[in-house]
């Protein structure tokens, strides 16, 4: 579906994030050396009695993109919302293990998930902007934080929409009703609303599988834009998208983290049959 | 799709195909394009055929109430001579079954001719004296038929026409007579034995009757005789008892003198436009109370009774109607009021003719223009020239059916009249409107009663107003009941509560409103009356019982509460709801004594509260019911489908629940919540058997709680059944409908344009 871009012309399917980002001298990248952001610890998932997840153990390092790939029904999905524990919302959905963000368990009780969710943002698969205008969509979270003021709001949303790269396409439109912009501009738009809130790790669910090509351009740079500030994990079906802006990757399998490491050694190194299997395209 | 065409597939070496034979294909092709064609039109038909439907609905509505909108219709129907003698004419009337004129003349003979063609029927003599001029004439009113000459000698003759009526084979014969119901020797009026110039009479028959005859003389003196009649028990001898009294003379200049049935008024018109009200109750304390100037400076020119005669209506030289009744004050004197105007002719008024049994009345002026005026509704139904000449006399028949108009060379012009409905017009029914006896213009539904002489009172405001307080106090008992619980399930009940209690609401709506009604009507009313304490106390006091159990629940400690699993909280406060509400029940009597000294009813009507029994509190909660399911489901389901995403999109964004719901869920849901209110006020203002049974159906207009209402369907339901099909009051009911039908039908609508928004905006999400 990245025809359009630039990179697919280069041959092969493996395209490292640092090709991807123009060929800038590549750093190498390991994970040995990052400071951990959040630590997963023997995380089981169970939907009823269903096994969803079987025994994840992960640490996804600060201020770096880190993919998730995998077929459908994988578990990353379910993983990423581990995080920022939207899996509460199932009744069905029993959790054992730990998630450790900065050392905190965020299934410890007395957890309050509200404040868990505001520092740990999500964008999901399709844009779910919420229908008032594009300021107000934006003061959401702000609102929720008992911010009133007006020249506050108006601050911090220039702010994230101009974070978000979004600005100069609303900013004589903010009081239009956000169903007006394309898909596109929504998904920044949810971006923009989530980054005005000042959460420390962003979770994007696919965030550009209902976008067309040029939008899912504009995506992928916004993601690595921000990945100086924010702890980014994205969870992917488009393996080349994940070579493009992940510095890390993990490969998930029936519920299983089959691999785990830098996106460069894990497309054009894999150390697992299966790993290799599904990024050559064997199935998946 | 093109690749599914055959060109390409000829080519390419092929398996052998298993669809069937291409023939058995073609014949699928055509059913399936028989089925497509015979559904498209029968679907666009059955959509049609709703729409007609409906439309036919409306059309037989308005086809039903349009003639209320019609004036009324004058068909000339012939033209003759009066059959007269030497005499001149002085009173012309047509009687019940529009055959025969009935003429009296100045010469003391009465004549009974065809209405058809001015044929002579019967003629009658009245004994006046030899040798004696009939000087005035007066007539009594019309429906008795009464009638008195007055003579040169002081003395009056009074007569009464009446009709026997047989069927010789099987045909209708009126055979006229006169009668003497004060014998047939002449009155004494005058005991100076002057001339009576000017003369009135009126008689009543009912309770204790008694006759008036006022007159005023050659030489302007007014004079009062009463006279009782007694009948002897044993001999049946008729015993008259006489007293006269003189009044004093306001004016040189008399045109008319009226007497009312009560026998307690007297008015004298005169030309400088002044109409002097006597008040004759007490004959002993007889006086001229006032003098109002009724002519606006014109000379009045004609003055008669309205049916009933407490209504004058007075006609000037400048063409003027006025309509004007005696109005109590504060010191409680009877003043006359002018009450209204109708539009003014443009000649002199010269005759004002009555109708028998409704408000109108007919008037002839002196350029010959006959008009047809309405006194309730101020309609003036008809004005246009019926004649060359002046018209000098009118007479309309009892069932408003014909009139004969008389011109002054003696020509009688028979027209046909159609009048049917002249009580109704848009003010009339929407307006105030200032009816006969009432201190002031009022809102007023009394459409009928058993006298000829009633006003009907047909505004719409007191049902329209009823509709509407009906329904408010309804929605004001639903909607934080249904919305809350709408929102309550949808968002926050565990599914498995939510399929019990979601149906179980909904199956509320089927329960018959008769039921409703009778419970409200027959059980809930007398106990809530009985038990007012109880009643206030568990409406205020519930929602805050249910905050403190929950703030309660909240403060236990976890190991309990977990043991009731998230969702299935509300359900806890089942036992909660029943142990107040019975805890108010006992406390009741309790609270009456320590604070309403006994009855909370009792206190209400001490504080100046009128309390009824059935009341808009009683209907707002039995309709109430009613409506619930009807909001509960509809917002329900515009709540649970709000998207999924958006609501985790905003706890993701750190949002609580209820945060949630306000930020979001309330706002996404609000149209289709509206539109469940707009659906349950739709359906609380049809509403017809709860309001029927359990509101009293007294036409008020006000909106205290504590009093009944009468609401348009109620209306329609009571008294449908009971008027002439085809009266004004049928069709009044008929607009009834059309206003119940026209308010629902743009309610409904509303809503429904809104609930199609909000699915073409959930489209978009």
């Amino acid at each position: 579906m990245n025809e359009q871009s630039t990179e697919s012309q280069r041959p092969g399917v493996a395209i490292s994030a640092s090709q991807a980002r123009g060929n800038i001298a590549l750093k190498t990248l390991s994970l040995a050396e990052e400071k951990t952001k959040i630590a997963v610890q023997n995380l089981n998932l169970y939907y009823g009695n269903d096994r969803a997840l079987n025994d994840i153990n992960l640490a996804i390092p600060e201020k770096r993109v880190t993919a998730f790939i995998g077929p459908s029904g994988c578990g990353k999905s379910t993983l990423l919302r581990c995080f920022n524990r939207m899996n509460d919302l199932v009744d069905i959905c029993r959790i054992e293990g730990r998630i450790l963000i900065d050392g905190n368990d965020i299934y410890a009780r007395g957890v309050d998930v509200a404040e868990l969710r505001r520092n740990v943002g999500m964008v999901f698969q399709k844009p779910n902007p919420f229908p008032k205008s594009i300021y107000e969509n934006v003061a959401y979270g702000l609102r929720l934080q008992g911010v009133n003021s007006k020249r506050l709001l108006d601050e911090v949303v220039e702010r994230s929409l101009r974070a978000a790269a979004l600005w100069d396409e609303v900013k004589d439109r903010l009081h239009d009703n956000a169903f007006g912009l394309s898909g596109g501009q929504q998904q920044r738009l949810v971006i923009a609303r989530a980054i005005a809130i000042e959460p420390e790790v962003i979770l994007l669910d696919e965030p550009a599988s209902a976008l067309d090509p040029i939008s899912t351009l504009k995506i992928e740079e916004l993601i690595n834009e921000l990945k100086d500030q924010y702890t980014i994990i994205i969870v992917t079906h488009n393996m080349q998208q994940a070579a493009r802006v992940s510095d890390y990757t993990a490969f998930m399998y029936m519920g299983d983290l089959i691999e785990y490491g830098d996106t460069d050694t894990l497309f054009t190194n894999p150390s697992k049959k299966q790993t290799e299997d599904y990024i050559t395209g064997r199935y998946g | 799709m093109s690749d599914t065409s055959p060109t390409q597939a000829v080519g390419s070496a092929r398996r052998p195909s298993l669809l069937p034979a291409a023939e058995a294909r073609q014949k699928l092709r055509r059913k399936r394009a028989r089925m497509d064609r015979a559904s498209h039109w029968g679907i666009t038909a059955a959509g049609f055929g709703v729409v007609l439907a409906l439309a036919m609905i409306f059309v037989y509505l308005f086809y039903e109430v349009a003639p209320v909108l019609r004036g009324a219709t004058v068909t000339p129907q012939a033209q003759y001579a009066l059959p007269t003698g030497d005499g001149r004419p002085q009173h012309l009337l047509l009687e019940r079954y529009e055959k025969l004129g009935i003429q009296y003349d100045d010469q003391g003979v009465v004549r009974f001719f065809s209405a058809d063609d001015g044929r002579l029927h019967t003629k009658f003599e009245l004994p006046v004296p030899a040798g004696q001029r009939v000087t005035s004439f007066a007539a009594a009113e019309a429906n008795g038929g009464i009638t008195a000459l007055g003579l040169d000698n002081g003395q009056a003759v009074v007569a009464r026409h009446a009709f026997d009526l047989s069927f010789p084979d099987d045909q209708r014969q009126i055979t006229p007579k006169v009668e003497y119901p004060l014998g047939t020797d002449p009155i004494t009026i005058d005991p100076e034995g002057r001339p009576l110039l000017h003369l009135a009479i009126q008689s009543v028959t009912r309770g204790s009757g008694g006759t008036n005859i006022a007159a005023i003389t050659e030489d302007g003196r007014l004079l009062l005789t009463r006279l009782d009649t007694r009948e002897n028990l044993f001999t049946g001898e008729v015993e008259i008892s006489t007293r006269g009294i003189e009044l004093p003379m306001a004016t040189d200049t008399p045109v008319r003198l009226l007497l009312d049935k009560t026998l307690q008024s007297l008015y004298v018109a005169d030309r400088d436009g002044l109409v002097h009200y006597y008040d004759i109750a007490d004959l002993g304390a007889a006086r001229l109370v006032e003098s109002v100037d009724a002519g606006r400076g014109d000379a009045i020119t004609a003055m008669e009774f309205l049916v009933g005669t407490v209504s004058l209506i007075v006609g000037t030289e400048g063409g003027e109607l006025s309509q004007w009744f005696l109005l109590r004050d504060e010191h409680n004197q009877f003043h006359l009021n002018r009450i209204r105007d109708f539009t003014a002719h443009s000649a002199a008024i010269t005759t004002i003719a009555p109708e028998y049994n409704r408000k109108g009345f007919l008037v002839g002026d002196a350029a010959g223009h006959l008009g047809i005026h309405y006194g309730t509704s101020a309609r003036t139904l008809y004005l246009d020239q019926l004649s060359e000449r002046p018209l000098r006399m009118v007479a309309i028949s009892p069932i408003n059916g014909r009139l004969l108009a008389l011109d002054d060379q003696g020509m009688v012009q028979v027209a046909g009249v159609w009048n049917q409905h002249p009580q109704l017009s848009f003010s009339a029914l929407w307006n105030k409107v200032w009816y006969e006896g009432r201190s002031e213009p009022d809102y007023i539904w009394q459409s009928s009663s058993a006298s000829d002489e009633f006003e009907s009172k047909f505004s719409l405001v007191p049902l329209s107003v009823g509709t509407l307080k009906a329904a408010f106090y309804a929605m004001l008992f639903a909607i934080p009941l249904a919305i809350a619980g709408a929102i309550y399930t949808a968002y926050f009940m565990t599914p498995k509560l939510r399929g019990i209690v979601k149906p179980s609401i909904e199956i509320m709506e089927a329960l018959p409103t008769v039921i409703l009604g009778f419970l409200a009507g027959l059980w809930l009313a007398p106990f809530a009356e009985e038990n007012l304490p109880a009643i206030f106390s568990f409406l205020l006091l519930m929602p805050v019982m249910m905050l403190l159990f929950a703030y309660a629940w909240s403060r236990l400690p976890a190991a309990l509460r977990s043991r009731i699993p998230e969702g299935w909280e509300a359900a806890l406060l089942t036992p909660v709801i029943l142990l107040f509400g019975w805890a108010c029940l006992v406390a009741s009597p309790h609270i009456e004594v320590w604070l309403f000294d006994g009855s909370m009813r009792q206190w209400f009507t001490d504080v100046g509260i009128t309390y009824d029994q059935r009341n808009a509190m009683i209907v707002g909660i039995a309709m109430g019911f009613a409506v619930i399911p009807t909001i509960f489901s509809i917002a329900e389901d515009a709540v649970f489908t709000v998207p999924r995403h958006l609501t985790q999109g905003s706890l993701a964004l750190g949002a609580t629940r209820w945060q949630t719901v306000l930020g979001v869920v309330l706002p996404t849901a609000s149209p289709g919540i509206f539109s469940a209110v707009m659906m349950g006020f739709g359906r609380a203002v049809g509403e017809t058997m709860i309001v029927l049974m359990a509101t009293g159906n007294s036409p008020v207009v006000n909106f205290n709680i504590f009093e009944g209402m009468r609401t348009l369907s109620a209306n329609i339901a009571v008294e449908l059944p009971e008027t002439a099909v085809g009266s004004t009051h049928f069709r009044v009911l008929f607009l009834a409908a059309l206003v119940l039908l026209a308010l629902t039908f743009v309610v409904n609508t509303v809503a429904e344009i809104i609930r199609q928004r909000l699915r073409t905006r959930y489209s978009n999400l």
